[in-house]
């Protein structure tokens, strides 16, 4: 008999599994990696073959990304002034003059834009209706949360018909508030489900105690209930951030000049014959950092946001 | 713990909270509650009822100045004795199957290797996760480049481990791979997902249930079907469930990858929809295939929040 | 067995819920599957009718 508990797996056991589970991530980060270095890839770099692993670094791809560029004829390109800056000189090594600046900068912006417009909404929206479905008698409860949800499972293709109708009769279609309004009602449903787990878990005394010293319900709720489930809804609010952030078929349907995202953007970004992969990849990195970044923050609430809540911990 | 209430506040109330002070429980119940229905019911169920309407007619959005006539139940019955679209839904169902089943296979391993708590294992659990929280489109586009025949990495690790010409065969080309290439990306971002949840369900169990199960000398084998399965099930059908809905309604990565082809190899029927919807602008018939899509999504979704309450109740 | 019938009669939720999951997972079987074009047509109205049923159902005493 052994002094540990007879269910902790051996040893040997651990140091399998470690090593399993390490070999599935690096291959699963392959790709990841595989974006990011190919951000980093000259033009020929990125399509030789066999791949290259290890490349001369070039920022060829992130100035290509951001520029639209044409191509001269050769006695003109002769005699043009030497590059000014660095990324003249980048765009020239390729044979090339710098025709603008290109789309990307305000995509990207349109992501931002609409991700917060969409997200502040769903969190003002949502933070309300989940109190209410928390601490009060809500008629047919059970019956709205059901229908919440639901909305969330429909598919965008489904609804996109007559949203599309709708939005060209009120002028919404490719604007920053139709995009805002639409997102938020997809990304509600999630914001009400997680927002009112957090809330169910503070517990009421708080409140009645507010109430009996005298504060109104309402200033309960603001002083009292907020402050309590600040990371609760700091969370649902980066999941319902994220989700916006890579929507891409109603963007696709509904967006086509002012207020289109990114990531119908990045697969249109193409240069000599087919697609400029560096600047694709570039242009990937950039817009996928943030949210590798927010996963890394989130790693804790993770579960809870897939499931809708229904898996706490 | 300090008491949360501000004293200084209780002094002054500001005008707002004055204003609403007299306000029933139940009336700020309806009024916290009303703007989410109202904008559900504006952008979520006013269009599906519109939806509906449409289904019964042959309009066309590219000329909104034609006659529309109403049709009843015409276009429903083309869609469901249609062929074509049949041979759709049996290429969904074969994404459907064949995701689901290695997603299950590899992300219940996955968890239960994490589960023996070695050292980073948390580590490696948020790396893992990476992929399933990234923009399917960006990711889908990129992937073509990973596919591309001749320059691609995937055929080129297929030439190093198998020794097959890269340049012999084409992962989104002819030649029957694109619906496994779709498959192969689905599975890589989305095991994670299920590894999540599985790794929850084994982490609910106590372990005080295996303790007892050695102290009745039960196999590890017969410890794992007969605790570890069952009490993982629930939490499993979750999963699945979730996927299954996502990926029957899948529609942004299949369609930078292959876009329905080649031919019609990877045509699911959301991308047919959009085909139908958007490039052929058959409104009304599209709204009847749309219909069709939903119920079915809405279906399953009824018995995924019963399999989500029952979890929930754990 | 037999308790399935009698909460069916009685009107119970449980076993009801039971008879619409099933019809609605027998309906995308048929929605999908490969052998026969008839089981294809009648899909929808079978998946309708599950969903329909799941929805008045959820509302019996448990």
């Amino acid at each position: 008999m052994t002094a540990y508990s007879i269910t902790e797996p051996s040893g040997r056991s651990k140091l399998v599994a470690g090593l399993l589970v390490t070999l599935y991530t690096i291959v699963t980060l392959l790709p990841l990696v595989w974006i990011i270095s190919t951000g980093f890839k000259s033009g020929p770099d990125s399509i030789s073959y066999p791949p290259k692993v290890l490349f001369e670094p070039s920022l060829e791809g992130y100035v290509n990304l951001f520029t639209t560029r044409t191509r001269v004829a050769a006695e003109e390109f002769q005699n043009l002034p030497p590059p000014e800056t660095w990324y003249d000189e980048i765009v020239r090594d390729q044979g090339m003059v710098i025709a603008g600046p290109s789309r990307f900068g305000e995509r990207f912006l349109n992501s931002v834009i609409i991700g917060f417009g969409s997200t502040f909404l769903s969190i003002f929206l949502g933070t309300l209706a989940a109190y209410a479905f928390s601490r009060f008698k809500v008629p047919l409860k059970d019956d709205l949360l059901f229908f919440i949800l639901s909305t969330r499972m429909m598919p965008p293709i489904a609804v996109a018909i007559p949203i599309y109708l709708m939005y060209r009769e009120l002028g919404l279609s490719d604007t920053h508030l139709g995009m805002i309004l639409l997102y938020t009602a997809v990304n509600i449903s999630l914001a009400v489900w997680l927002l009112k787990g957090f809330i169910d878990e503070i517990p009421r005394e708080y409140e009645e105690a507010a109430l009996i010293d005298g504060y109104t319900r309402f200033q309960a709720f603001r002083k009292v209930v907020l402050p309590q489930a600040a990371t609760g809804i700091a969370s649902t609010a980066i999941f319902c951030l994220i989700f916006a952030w890579n929507e891409y078929a109603f963007a696709v349907l509904l967006t086509s000049g002012t207020a289109q995202t990114a990531p119908p953007f990045i697969p249109t970004i193409i240069g000599v014959g087919g697609q400029d992969w560096p600047a694709v990849a570039a242009g990937a990195t950039i817009f996928l950092l943030p949210v590798m970044i927010f996963t890394i923050l989130l790693r804790k609430h993770l579960l809870r946001g897939i499931t809708f809540g229904a898996v706490r911990k | 713990m300090p008491n949360p209430i501000d004293a200084a506040a209780r002094a002054t109330p500001d005008p707002l909270a004055r204003r609403i002070r007299g306000l029933s429980d139940r009336t700020i119940a309806w009024l916290f509650v009303a703007p989410t229905i109202f904008l559900l019911l504006a952008i979520n169920i006013f269009p599906l009822i519109w939806t509906v309407r449409l289904s019964f007619t042959n309009y066309r959005a590219n000329r909104p100045n034609e006659e529309v006539e109403f049709v009843g139940l015409r276009n429903y019955i083309r869609i469901l004795t249609d062929d074509g679209i049949w041979a759709n839904m049996q290429t969904t169902a074969h994404f459907l199957f064949w995701t689901l089943f290695f997603q299950v296979l590899i992300g219940f391993t996955l968890a239960w290797l994490i589960n023996r708590k070695f050292k980073g294992n948390d580590l490696l659990t948020t790396l893992i996760v990476l992929p399933m929280m990234l923009s399917p489109a960006v990711v889908g586009n990129f992937w073509t480049f990973l596919y591309q025949p001749q320059i691609g990495l995937v055929n080129y690790m297929v030439e190093l481990l198998t020794g097959t010409p890269a340049s012999s065969f084409s992962m989104l080309g002819p030649g029957g791979y694109a619906p496994w290439s779709i498959i192969i990306v689905d599975t890589w971002m989305w095991t994670p997902f299920v590894m999540l949840i599985c790794l929850a369900g084994l982490r609910s169990i106590p372990d005080y249930i295996y303790e007892a199960a050695e102290i009745d000398r039960a196999s590890k084998w017969r410890q794992f079907w007969t605790l570890t399965v069952p009490m993982v099930l629930p939490f499993l059908m979750l999963a699945v469930l979730f996927r299954g809905i996502e990926n029957f309604k899948m529609f942004d990565m299949v369609v930078l990858l292959t876009g329905g082809g080649p031919g019609n190899e990877t045509l699911l029927a959301s991308i047919d929809l959009k085909r139908e919807a958007f490039e052929k602008w058959r409104t009304g018939y599209s709204s009847a295939y749309a219909i069709i899509l939903f119920v079915t999504v809405f279906g399953l979704a009824s018995i995924y929040v019963k399999a989500l309450n029952k979890v929930k109740e754990r | 067995m037999s308790g399935f019938v009698k909460g069916l009669l009685r009107l119970r939720r449980g076993p009801w819920e039971m008879l619409a999951t099933f019809l609605i997972a027998l309906g995308v079987f048929m929605l999908m599957q490969p052998f026969a074009l008839a089981l294809y047509t009648w899909s929808f109205l079978v998946t309708l009718a599950g969903t329909v049923m799941f929805i008045i159902v959820s509302h019996f005493p448990e």
